[in-house]
């Protein structure tokens, strides 16, 4: 191959290379406001869950995991379901010990049914899983909406 | 004529048998129970135990479908109840792999079990008689080793929520098989070195300084909590 079409041959694959390489490192972000759901988990003690596992089981097939997650230093969790209407079903987890909420979605805002009573005491461990938001929560989420489901948290 | 009518029976049973859908129920003491408290799962006062039996006994175990799901807050559960007859007395530390113990398999209809009352009792024959839960084992701290038995009389009724672990369970499909799992926190008695002595579980808990004379002594259940479905709570009756 001669020096002129080495040239040649060197112009025309940078032509053919250049678009992909760019598109492939391309950081696109498209934003949307949408509707999701805030938790806080929280021992009686009014002590956050911080940074517990959360497993969230979907309407459709509630034995198998939805998504899944870690709770803020705060003990918040936000979520993103799905067009799905009925029980959606929270796990908070942590250090051996995990509490569960149920968060109906209907036609009406979501209610959330958690453990009514307190503790017997502090052996129980009881964590409340308080609705704290149903409404806009910007944009971050939509991210997290959109990533691989393993790790549904914002 | 009696091979022609035992075909028969065969084949009339065999599609019930082959569509039961069941549930079964385990016990499990956990990993501190087949394995013991080791460093640096000491008791809260520091000692190594190891188990040779732990004598449990199981009574009025009630599977339910709840709905709302019950939480584990009272001792009341309401909706369709599977009864699963006892006693049943199991030694915790003869476990399987997964550390349980099965009590029993009961067929079932459809729908998620998500509640489960159950009772700790003495037992009324065998080696665990008028105990509703023994351990045998030898404890050891700083070159001393003991040898302890410790037994409980009370009878504590448990009405719990959802079974909380790895993966959800109860769920009895058409054909399918499911389980559920009691579950005792030996930690709740024995406290754990490795939480500290802050822990508000050691401050609770008995320890093991009580019992170091060695032999028998008898403990109480109240107050401690010891039953579980794997980390979900229950609410605790004593009887």
């Amino acid at each position: 191959m001669t020096r002129c079409s080495r040239l040649v041959a060197a112009c025309v694959l940078a032509v053919l290379c250049a678009p992909h390489v760019a598109l492939s490192h391309a950081a696109l972000i498209e934003a949307e406001t949408t509707q999701a759901i805030r938790l806080h988990a929280f021992y009686e003690t009014g002590e956050p869950m911080a940074q517990a596992q959360v497993i969230i089981f979907a309407p459709d097939n509630p034995a198998l995991v939805w998504g899944q997650g870690l709770t803020d230093l705060q003990g918040r969790f936000d979520f993103i379901p799905d067009a799905q209407m009925g029980r959606w079903s929270v796990q908070v987890r942590q250090a051996g010990h995990g509490a569960m909420a149920h968060v109906e979605m209907g036609t009406m805002d979501p209610v959330v049914i958690t453990s009514a009573g307190g503790p017997q005491n502090w052996t129980q461990r009881a964590i409340m899983i308080a609705l704290v938001a149903w409404g806009a929560l910007g944009t971050a989420l939509w991210a997290a909406g959109n990533r691989n489901r393993a790790d549904a948290s914002s | 004529m009696t091979r022609p009518f035992l075909a028969a029976a065969i084949l009339a049973i065999a599609p019930v048998a082959a569509t039961a859908q069941s549930l079964t129920l385990f016990a499990s003491g956990e990993d501190l129970a087949t394995e013991g408290f080791n460093s640096p799962k000491l008791t809260r006062d520091g000692w190594a135990l190891e188990f040779t039996r732990i004598l449990a006994t199981f009574d009025h175990i009630t599977a339910w479908q709840s709905d709302p799901p019950f939480m584990g807050d009272g001792p009341e559960i309401a909706g369709a109840a599977l009864s699963i007859p006892g006693p049943f007395t199991v030694d915790l530390v003869n476990a399987d792999d997964a550390d349980r113990v099965a009590l029993a398999t009961v067929e079932a209809t459809e729908g998620h079990y998500n509640a489960l009352s159950w009772a700790l009792v003495p037992a009324t024959r065998g080696d665990a008689e008028g105990f509703s839960l023994i351990f045998e084992g030898v404890a050891r701290k700083d070159g001393q080793e003991v040898a302890f038995t410790l037994r409980s009389t009370d009878a504590v009724m448990h009405a719990c929520g959802e079974y909380m672990g790895d993966e959800r369970k109860g769920f009895v499909t058409s054909g399918g098989a499911a389980d559920l799992e009691i579950t005792l926190h030996l930690d709740h008695l024995f406290g754990r070195a490795d939480k500290g002595g802050d822990d508000e579980m050691n401050r609770d808990a008995l320890g093991f300084d009580a019992f170091a004379a060695g032999g028998t002594h008898d403990f109480s259940l109240v107050g401690l909590h010891v039953g579980h479905v794997g980390e979900g709570h229950c609410h605790d009756t004593l009887l």
